[in-house]
Order: structure tokens, then C-alpha cells, then sequence
């Protein structure tokens, strides 16, 4: 007889005043990829929290295969064959990638643990998950999508029978996403049971089984995902009303910006003291969004942090509305109206001890400041206001400005990193990874309001993995491979298969080189 | 409801730890512990580590730490009665040997820490010894007496009840509470506090900002030499040796989270006074120092353990 392996049944979870999940229920099968769906916000998270065991539930009740489970915790929650890749990987960057994936069940006896068996072990998931890389590397080595596939490796070694990946693709390029793929695909047939949380209709209309929706913490329904399933009817159930229309990301609206528009941003031959990019060179003009594609660790974010002086640069020349600017650290940045929007909000993009509003107004304050944020009165007054102007205009969801921003969704943090950037007065904004975690609603408004910028003749930069972002929204691409600029693309030459082809392959005839 | 608890932890536990130790010491010694005289006594002692901790405060508060403070107070103390003993005016001895030269010594930590990249740990540790070691150099290890009477009179005097040294700590932590809250200045140290590196991708300052925290703690050490040498009316070589742990224990006690980002200076002042309440309770109730300093570990274990458990508590179990 086919048995479920969990089921939670009217899960309720309260924070404070806070009502995050509101009498919840879900099924897992062996074998189905069960879609989670829901924006920013919604309760996903939670709940997933709660089967793991990282959370306990206010109200309601947990089975796992059949038996009624209690009090679990991350350890019980394991043994009893779940694990979760949280949004925020919890890879740590001092230890090996082995043991990182044997954390806490160390391999060997007498307390003695056996590296060979260890690294031997590990070798063999990094291969199923498609990582080539040495197991005693110190994990802090990797980019966050290998540390995505060093996560999932970990969740094999425990064998889990029900793997829960929140937004596991967030930050995967293509061919990862492939691979990902893949490896679920061979977990389905071995009946294990997959949640799958994302924000990517796309994916999930390709890997899904079943769906179950969260709206405001409350189930909105489940369903198989059979024919009748559009990306529509998804949006409509995450919504609650019919704005699918609105949600059109294939939109090539974007024309080319016309020659005469001065150029803002000029970069000469840019090399990192590092070497992880080398001999960048390319010009944005005004009222212009340049994609940067490329796949990950092709040098794209290197190549902004040296540009806006974050990392240290050894050769190359940047010129600013057409004169040369000595741009050592961010400070010069911002004073000089440029401004990068990090892609790991966790690590670049936030201070965990501020609310909202003080983490909203940072670089107001340092631009508003003489010597990087040191000199002057803050006003918490107007800060506040002008928070609570960013909170609306983005919708991000939260309690108050006041709140903690640990608190907020993952996509809700998302927000907040870029809202902070928008009451800033930039002229150029480098946008690394913007909607990473975002819901499709909100994605839409921020292409809106990067769209806004350039009309009011701001320049943007955007480095994004997802190529339909990049097609959707810019007016020029750039296709980074091994830490440098290989090809350029105007957006109406610019289609999947050759910007795909030029980051992976030798310089496409289509494009034009310019290496 | 438990995050509520944490809410008022954080900004009051340490006051109503304060103020339930004066009870049950209101208790068991009404009329000499709750006297006038004492409650003075126990502010005066309690200003020299008052402004340490204030210091000390600010590296704490990114993540840091100042261990080299109690060797700053020395030194400052030293070589500001040397200035004295040689004639120099009193007014600007101080403000050379004592205030300027404290905010140096904190600059060349901070220089350091920066340059380096070492852990504040590893370098101000090296700084305490050098500090310490040009104090017994310069003094040939011997305290200095002759100084002005002037000195003595008015940084350790009275302004009608009140001891001067109060009212120096009183104004310092006044100072610095304004900086921290109202300034940029302030915010900007919280948020490198909170994370280096979105503080400056942010465009703050932040290899300035270090630097500024070391300068606040030596400067707040050097007017801590001051006081000390004019309560003790003598330079000692070896004066002040040990104050970092009361310091830091001062600010951890005082809700200053070693992490970074987390605390405020009402809370580090209200910790070094629960510091001084103490001292001031056992030496009253006639414990031995030793045993006062068994005492004073297990309240900051204690403490500290109290703090982390009501902050899991709000992670929603
Ligand atoms: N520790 C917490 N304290 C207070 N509120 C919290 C806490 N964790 C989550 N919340 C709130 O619970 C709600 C649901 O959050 P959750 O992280 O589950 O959203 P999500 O569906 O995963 O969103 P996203 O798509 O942005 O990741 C949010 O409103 C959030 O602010
Ligand atoms: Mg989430």
C-alpha cells in the first residue's frame, strides 16, 4: 500500500504578533516533486522550517511515514530521513567541502575520524552532483552555486527519503539548473519525495508533480500539475486574482540606445590584483542597461567589485562622463554617483543588527557624509520616512519598519538590499543578481523601476544567471567567459542559443567580438 | 511572548540586575549601604572603570577588542606626571600626556589592526607589554610623587557633593552616547559592527571607522591615567595593570554582544557600576578579594549564558 512519507496537517506558526502560517496542510509522496508556491513572504520558508525541525509549529500535527512525530528537532528531523537545503546556505567556508558534507557524522571509530574514507566519499556525491572539485578544498573556495551542489551532496549522504530545496536554483546558471535536474529527476525514481521552492514558473511547470500554494500564510489548494496547469493559473493562485497580464516578462520592449547619448562608464582594460578578471573593457551610455551574462565564476562580479573599487585592482583605467576617475574603494564610488547591489544579501548586502529603516538609509548617509559615512547628525526622522516611502514601493512585507531585518522572508531582504540603493541619487547602478529569491509579482516592478532608471537617463549595469532577465530587460549584452569580456551582443542579435554559445564556446560569429 | 522578554532584557536586564542587587543589599545593610556617602563612594570608585569600558566599548562593539587599555592608563597617567613634575602647565600636561597622547596610542593600534589585518586580539595584546614596558622605562619603575597640589585638588576634588571623576565619567558617557546615537559617525561603527562588508559596499568608511574605534578607547584610557593618578596622588608604573578585564567585562555585562553590532553605552556605564556595586557589597559584607573575584567570574558567565538563552528563546520555540 502507498504510503505518504509526511504529512503536516494544520501547521499553524505564530512570531510574536506575527501570524506566518495559518492552519497549513501538506501531503509528500515518495517519488513526486512537490512544488511549493507562494511570494515573498508567503510562509514557505516556515514551514519548511517546521518539518526540519528548525522551527517548532505553534499548532498542528507532523506524520512521518504514518507515525505522528514530536518535538522534532534538526538531528531527529534528519534520522528520520529529512533534509532540507535552507534558502541561506549553511556551507562553512573555514572546513573542507567533505567535511562540510559529513558535518556531525564524521566518518571512522574511536572517535578518531578516517580522512581517506572521507574524501573518498565525498569525491563520489561531488561527482553526482556534478562538482569538480577536490573534497579537502576549504569550502570557502566556492561560488554559491557550488556551495548549492555541496548541500545537496549532503542531503544524498544522509540518505534522505524527503529533500526539501529551498530556492535551490537561485543562483544556478543554466546548465547547472540542467544538472539539478538531472540529479532530481534520478531521486524521483528512487521514490524519494522532493519539495521544490521557487520563485521560477518555468522550472517548476518542467519539474513539477504537484503543487501546493501559500498565500499570507493561509493554503490557497494543491494540485497535480497535469495539463491543465499554465504559468498563468500559477500566478492567479499565488495572487488570488487574474493578473497574469501583468506578469509578461517577455517583454522585448527594449530598443537600442541611440549612439548620440554621451557615454557615463567607460572601462579600459580592467585587471584584478587577483587575476579573476583581466583586460575588461566596455562603455555604457547614458539612459542604457547592459547585461553582464556569463557562467558563474566567469569573472562578472569580480569584475564590478574592482570597478567600484571593492577589491583591488592592478591595471586598467575607468572613465567617468568622460574623465578619468580614481576609484580606490566604495566611498569613491558613491561619491562619484556609482553605486554596486551585491548578490549575496546575507554576506554583502546587510547589517543583521539593524531594522528595515537604518539598513534602508546606509548609503544615504555615507553619500550625504564627508569621509565614507563619519562626519554629520543622522536624522531618524526623515530616515524613517524615507524607509517607509522604500517599503511601499517595493511591498515588502513586514511588520514594521522597526522590525529586525533577520526577520523578513529571504525575498523580503532581497528588497530591502536593493531598496536601499533607490532613495540614494545614483547616476550609475550596478545591479549584481537583483532578483535573486524575488516572487514574480515583485520581479516584475523591479524590472519596472530599473526600466524607470535608465528612462531618466540613469545608466544600469546588471549581472544576472538568468538569461530571459537579461533578453527581457536590456538594451546590450556583454558575455563574460574566463574573466573577460569574450562578446557583445545588441539586444536585437541577441537570442538564447548564441549568448549561451559565446559563454561556453568559442567566440560566436554572430555576436561580435571583442577580444 | 518570549520576544518581548528578550526586547526588555536587552534594554533594561542589566538595570534591573542593578537595581535588585542594591535591594537585596538595601536588605542586608540598610542603614551604611544605602547611605548618601556610600552610594557616592560607589560611583567614585567606579568612574576610572567606568570610562575604560566606555573605551573599550568600541572595539567590542565591531567585533574587536582593546586589551591594551589598562597599559594606556598607565602610560597616559605616567607620562602626564612626568609632564607636571617637570614643570610643564597642569592643564596642558593633561591634555598631552593624558588625553592627546591616549588618543595616539589608540591611533597606532588601530593603524596596526588595520595594516596588518591581524585580529585586534593578537595586536593590542603585543601593544599592552610595549605600553607597559615604556611606562617602567620611562619611570625607571618608580612612581611619581611631587605633583602640583593643584592637580590632585581639582580633578580629584568636589563640585559640592558630587566628586569630580563622576562627573568627568558622567560627562564622557554623555559625550559618547550622543556620538553612537546621533551621529553618522555612530551608525556607521553599529553597521560595520553589523557586517564589514555591506557597510562598505554601503560607502561607509569602514578601514577609517576601525581605526576611529581604537582612538576612542585609548583616548577614554588616557583620561582614565588622568583621574587615576590624581586620586592616587602619584604616578604608578604598574597602575592600572589588569583593567582591561574589568572593562570588557563591564561592557559585556552591559549587554555589548561580542559578535559586533549589538549594545549601547547606558548599558556598558550600568554594567561597570554593577562592577563597582559589587566590589562595594563584598567588601562591606567583608568577603575576601579573592572570593570577590570568584564572584565576578561567575556573573559574567552568568550573565552572558542568561543572555544567549533568551536569544535562542526568540527564535520562535
Ligand atoms: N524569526 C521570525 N520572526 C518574526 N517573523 C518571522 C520570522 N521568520 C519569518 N517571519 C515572518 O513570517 C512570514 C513568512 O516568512 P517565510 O520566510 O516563511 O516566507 P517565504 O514564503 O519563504 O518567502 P520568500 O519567498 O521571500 O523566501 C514573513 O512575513 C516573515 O516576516
Ligand atoms: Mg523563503
Amino acid at each position: 500500500m502507498r504510503q505518504p512519507l509526511v504529512e503536516m496537517e494544520n501547521v499553524s506558526k505564530t512570531f510574536g504578533a506575527t501570524r506566518a502560517l495559518d492552519n497549513v496542510s501538506m501531503t509528500i509522496w515518495p517519488g513526486e516533486v512537490h512544488v511549493l508556491l507562494g511570494e515573498n513572504g508567503a510562509g514557505k520558508s516556515t514551514l519548511m522550517k517546521i518539518l526540519s525541525g528548525v522551527y517548532q509549529p505553534s499548532d498542528g500535527v507532523i506524520r512521518v511515514n504514518g507515525q505522528v512525530v514530536e518535538r522534532l528537532n534538526p538531528k531527529t528531523a534528519q534520522e528520520a530521513g529529512i533534509a532540507i537545503i535552507h534558502q541561506e546556505l549553511s556551507i562553512i567556508n573555514e572546513i573542507s567541502i567533505a567535511e562540510n558534507i559529513f558535518l556531525g557524522r564524521l566518518p571512522g571509530n574511536r572517535g578518531l575520524f578516517d580522512r581517506k574514507t572521507l574524501e573518498k566519499m565525498s569525491a563520489e556525491l561531488l561527482a553526482r552532483v556534478g562538482l569538480d572539485m577536490d573534497p579537502a578544498w576549504p569550502a570557502g573556495v566556492l561560488k554559491i552555486s557550488q556551495k548549492q551542489l555541496v548541500e545537496i551532496a549532503k542531503a544524498l549522504s544522509v540518505g534522505a527519503r524527503v529533500i526539501v530545496m529551498d530556492e535551490p536554483t537561485s543562483s544556478l546558471t543554466p546548465e547547472e539548473v540542467e544538472v539539478l535536474f538531472k540529479i532530481i529527476n534520478d531521486l524521483r525514481k528512487e521514490g524519494v519525495g522532493i519539495v521544490y521552492i521557487s520563485h521560477k514558473l518555468e522550472e517548476i511547470m518542467e519539474i513539477g508533480d504537484r503543487v501546493t500554494v501559500l498565500k499570507d500564510g493561509t493554503l490557497v489548494g494543491s494540485r497535480p500539475m497535469d495539463e491543465e496547469v499554465t504559468p498563468e493559473l500559477l500566478v492567479q493562485m499565488m495572487v488570488g486574482s487574474d493578473l497574469s497580464s501583468k506578469y509578461d516578462t517577455e517583454d522585448h520592449s527594449a530598443v537600442e540606445v541611440k549612439s548620440d547619448k554621451p557615454i557615463t562608464v567607460k572601462v579600459e582594460g580592467l585587471t584584478r590584483a587577483d587575476g579573476r578578471c583581466k583586460d575588461v573593457s566596455f562603455e555604457v551610455r547614458e539612459g542604457e542597461i547592459v547585461g553582464f551574462f556569463g557562467l558563474v565564476g566567469s569573472g562578472r562580479t569580480e569584475a564590478m567589485r574592482a570597478l567600484v573599487g571593492a577589491d583591488p585592482v592592478s591595471k586598467g583605467t575607468v572613465y567617468l562622463k568622460g574623465e578619468a576617475a580614481r576609484i580606490s574603494n566604495p566611498q569613491a564610488a558613491l561619491k562619484n554617483g556609482m553605486g554596486l547591489i551585491p548578490e549575496d544579501r546575507r554576506h554583502e548586502g546587510f547589517c543583521h543588527n539593524f531594522p528595515i529603516w537604518k539598513n534602508l538609509t546606509l548609503p544615504v548617509i555615507a553619500k550625504a557624509s564627508k569621509a565614507g559615512g563619519l562626519w554629520g547628525l543622522v536624522n531618524a526622522r526623515k530616515e524613517r520616512q524615507a524607509a517607509a516611502k522604500v517599503v511601499e514601493q517595493l511591498n515588502v512585507r513586514c511588520a514594521s519598519i522597526e522590525q529586525p531585518i533577520t526577520q523578513l522572508s529571504g525575498g523580503n531582504q532581497q528588497k530591502v538590499v536593493l531598496g536601499k540603493w533607490l532613495e540614494t541619487d545614483l547616476d550609475i547602478f550596478i545591479f549584481d543578481e537583483p532578483t535573486r529569491g524575488i516572487d514574480v509579482g515583485v520581479k516584475a516592478s523591479i524590472y519596472d523601476i530599473i526600466k524607470d532608471l535608465a528612462r531618466d537617463g540613469k545608466s544600469i549595469l546588471v549581472v544576472s544567471s538568468e538569461l530571459p532577465e537579461l533578453l527581457a530587460l536590456c538594451h546590450r549584452l556583454m558575455v563574460f567567459r574566463e574573466g573577460t569580456i569574450v562578446a557583445e551582443f545588441p539586444i536585437s542579435k541577441a537570442t538564447k542559443e548564441n549568448v549561451l554559445y559565446a559563454a561556453t564556446a568559442r567566440i560566436n560569429n554572430q555576436g561580435v567580438g571583442v577580444q | 511572548m518570549k520576544k518581548d522578554l528578550r526586547y526588555y532584557w536587552q534594554r533594561l536586564g542589566t538595570l534591573a540586575i542593578f537595581v535588585l542587587l542594591m535591594i537585596i543589599m538595601g536588605i542586608f545593610s540598610p542603614q551604611y549601604f544605602l547611605s548618601r556617602n556610600n552610594i557616592i563612594q560607589i560611583f567614585l570608585q567606579s568612574s576610572i572603570n567606568v570610562l575604560i569600558a566606555i573605551g573599550v566599548f568600541f572595539p567590542i562593539l565591531i567585533a574587536g577588542i582593546d586589551l591594551s587599555v589598562g597599559s594606556v592608563l598607565g602610560l597616559t597617567g605616567m607620562v602626564s606626571a612626568l609632564l607636571m613634575a617637570n614643570g610643564w602647565d597642569m592643564w596642558l600636561a593633561l591634555l598631552v600626556g593624558g588625553v592627546l597622547l591616549g588618543a595616539f596610542l589608540g591611533l597606532l593600534n588601530g593603524t596596526l589592526v588595520v595594516a596588518t589585518k591581524l585580529h585586534p586580539f593578537i595586536i593590542t595584546l603585543g601593544s599592552n607589554m610595549i605600553f607597559r614596558g615604556l611606562t617602567l622605562t620611562i619611570s625607571d619603575a618608580r612612581p611619581v610623587y611631587n605633583l602640583p597640589r593643584q592637580f590632585s585638588r581639582t580633578i580629584a576634588g568636589y563640585v559640592g557633593a558630587i566628586p569630580v571623576p563622576v562627573i568627568i565619567a558622567i560627562s564622557v558617557a554623555i559625550i559618547f552616547a550622543f556620538v553612537t546615537k546621533k551621529t553618522k559617525l555612530g551608525r556607521g561603527i553599529y553597521a560595520l559592527g553589523g557586517n564589514e562588508e555591506a557597510a562598505w559596499l554601503s560607502g561607509i568608511n569602514t578601514k577609517l571607522l576601525k581605526v576611529v574605534v581604537f582612538v576612542f578607547s585609548g583616548l577614554c584610557a588616557g583620561m582614565a591615567g588622568i583621574v587615576m593618578t590624581a586620586r592616587m596622588g602619584a604616578a604608578e608604573p604598574l597602575a592600572g595593570t589588569g583593567y582591561e578585564s574589568y572593562a570588557i567585562a563591564s561592557a559585556i555585562i552591559g549587554g555589548t554582544s561580542f559578535f559586533g553590532g549589538i549594545g549601547n553605552i547606558f548599558g556598558v556605564v550600568v554594567g561597570a557600576l554593577i562592577i563597582g556595586l559589587i566590589n562595594n557589597a563584598l567588601n562591606i559584607l567583608n568577603v575576601q578579594t579573592y572570593m570577590q573575584q570568584i564572584v565576578m567570574g561567575l556573573l559574567i558567565v552568568g550573565s552572558v549564558t542568561l543572555d544567549r538563552l533568551l536569544a535562542r528563546g526568540s527564535k520562535g520555540e
